[in-house]
């Protein structure tokens, strides 16, 4: 663990103690489940996010892609009746696709992280309206599929399925991250692009395997919060969540100038988020200042770590100053 | 038998002629101090070699044998390290890492490969030692001097067997007791045999180091002589034009 997600989950911990001193029930069994939930659903593409940003770049169309692969599950499943293990294959198939899309756009066409995933934000979520014509997609009544709903909204033991879910995805992550050559390599291309090509590291296949994975995990986001709403209005479904991914990666820990990140961080960082959602709804802050309560506390977030790292740095120097007098 | 051998190579960018006909043969263990003004290119002739580009004209000749390299990694297979000026390393990697970047060890866990940490910092540690470097394995590369920046650069070519190293202006901006320390690097690696190629433009350091001096002046080779021949006096001579060959 490094210290910054020590610092994170003190702080977690911290913000978490004061909103059960104002309301007890943010530690009752139903908030606690609910609160899960939400980490679990919003943790997975999170994950995804951080390994683009950890290579430099920026996936702004995680939202679209939730909204249009959520709109084809749900009709796939609910109006076409495709068995749910072959839909979700395909939806998986369809991430896989849309992730090697922004890769290659960006390697091999040279093309801006930003400009290509803005371009996909607003293509993804086009095609879903368009698709639908802005009706809203849903399962019929009456319909239930138990296997699929165990596996996506079911509980074990009081603990949401998409919490295990996530948890299950950060530490494979977490493998690849820190225990791979690939992850390795993510690491240093982020860093230093030339440098890790001069190393003889195939940059550009990196590249586009961290956008293959944040699609994928944004696929499987999407069947979460599809199953998860159980409808999928095509134009407010998933909006701005491509920010709250970012969000999370950010305050984990991820340089949005590439090379550093931990899984950790972001799984944190994306428990710190749902918690201050939580703050709004049980401190009884209006809920149209939800975005405003997160901006501030990303904000000083940020910026206290900043003067941590600035502190460090000069501590270090003072010291290295010391040693040089000693004769 | 020649490490390296280049025959009338030539570099066009467009409208300028970066390298002209240059040909020069670098023998095992050889270090040559390649100088000239800014612009001279010998930045060029290092990234022909390196396999960054080919060269529009000549050949290239490892062992005496042709080679073409279409990117770095052929060049490398071939035994061409590179240190380049300030991109040899990635900052937030420790030492080790660095050593090992793009050649990680790995070993199994079950179905899946995971890196070796403990190798690389054991095998990281010897070729330190073998380099007389005070580095240590796990330190992150941003908290580490010029010289053991350099050191962990050069780990790297040890570790990869390498027949020659293309050093582009690795005392630029580091300060006086690195570049001992680097000087002594260079050393250490003609003792083993390995060829280096140092770019510089301190000319102490060159004859301090070197066995042989090359002058490049506008893309033309105008030197190629032993540093015990030559003076600096002469090698400024020869960079500025004062003087027109030798
Ligand atoms: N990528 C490039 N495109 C166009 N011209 C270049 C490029 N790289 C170098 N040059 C030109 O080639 C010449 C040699 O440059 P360089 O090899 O960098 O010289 P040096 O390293 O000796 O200072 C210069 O005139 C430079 O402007
Ligand atoms: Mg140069």
């Amino acid at each position: 663990m490094q210290k910054k997600d020590i610092g994170l989950g003190i702080l977690i911990i911290v913000v978490g103690a004061i909103v059960y001193m104002r309301n007890p029930l943010f530690l009752s069994p139903i908030n606690l489940g609910n609160t899960a939930n939400l980490i679990g659903l919003f943790g997975l593409f999170a994950i995804g996010q951080g390994f683009v940003i950890m290579t430099g770049g920026i996936d702004l169309s995680v939202g679209s892609v939730i909204a249009l692969l959520g709109v084809l599950f749900v009709d796939m499943v609910g109006k076409f009746g495709v068995p749910w293990p072959l839909a979700m294959a395909i939806i998986i198939g369809l991430g896989v696709l849309i992730g090697l899309a922004h890769g290659i756009l960006i390697t091999r066409f040279r093309l801006q992280p930003f400009v290509v995933t803005l371009c996909g934000l607003l293509i993804y979520r086009g095609i879903a309206r368009g698709y639908t014509a802005e009706s809203t997609a849903g399962f019929p009544f009456g319909s239930s599929y138990p296997q699929l709903e165990w596996l996506t909204i079911g509980r074990s033991f009081g603990v949401p399925h998409s919490f295990l879910a996530m948890l299950i995805v950060a530490a494979v992550m977490w493998v690849v991250l820190h225990h791979t050559v690939f992850g390795r390599h993510l690491c240093a291309v982020g860093k230093n692009e030339e440098a890790a090509r001069f190393s003889g590291i195939n940059t550009r296949f990196v590249t586009v395997m961290a956008y293959v994975i944040c699609a994928v995990l944004a696929s499987i986001a999407a069947i979460y919060f599809a199953m998860f709403t159980k409808s999928v209005q095509p134009s407010s479904h998933g909006n701005f969540y491509e920010l709250y991914a970012i969000a999370a990666a950010v305050l984990g820990g991820c340089s949005l100038r590439g090379g550093e990140g931990s899984v950790i961080g972001i799984v944190l960082g994306a428990v710190l988020l749902q918690e201050l959602q939580n703050l709004v709804n049980l401190l009884g802050i209006p809920s149209s200042l939800n975005f405003a309560v997160m901006g501030a506390v990303i904000l000083l977030g940020v910026l206290a770590d900043q003067q941590f790292a600035s502190y460090r740095t000069r501590k270090n120097t003072e010291r290295a100053l010391g040693l040089l007098q000693k004769p | 038998m020649n490490v390296l051998e280049l025959k009338n190579i030539s570099k066009r960018y467009g409208a300028i002629q970066a390298l002209d006909n240059v040909s020069l043969a670098i023998a095992p263990g050889e270090v040559v101090g390649l100088m000239g003004d800014n612009g001279a290119g010998k930045s060029t002739l290092v990234k022909v070699i390196a396999g960054n580009f080919a060269p529009t004209s000549g050949d290239i000749l490892v062992s005496d044998q042709k080679v073409a390299f279409h990117k770095p990694l052929d060049a490398q297979k071939a035994g061409i390290e590179v240190v380049y000026q300030d991109l040899a390393i990635c900052n937030n990697l420790s030492a080790a890492s660095n050593v090992f970047l793009g050649r990680e060890p790995t070993r199994r866990i079950g179905p899946i490969k995971v890196v070796d940490y403990a190798f690389m910092r054991s095998k990281s540690a010897e070729l330190f030692a073998r380099l007389k470097s005070e580095t240590r394995p796990r330190d992150l590369v941003h908290k580490m001097s010029g010289g053991q920046r350099q050191a962990v650069a050069i780990a790297r070519t040890l570790l990869s067997d390498a027949k020659i190293v293309l050093m582009d202006e690795p005392t630029a901006a580091i300060s006086v007791r690195q570049v001992a320390e680097v000087l002594n690097l260079i050393r250490q690696l003609s003792d083993h045999g390995i060829s280096v190629v140092l770019i510089s433009h301190r000319m102490p350091d060159v004859f301090e180091v070197a066995d042989k001096v090359v002058v490049l002046r506008r893309g033309e080779l105008v030197a190629d002589k032993k540093a015990s021949d030559s003076s600096p006096e002469e090698i400024t001579g020869l960079i500025t034009g004062a003087i027109e060959h030798a």
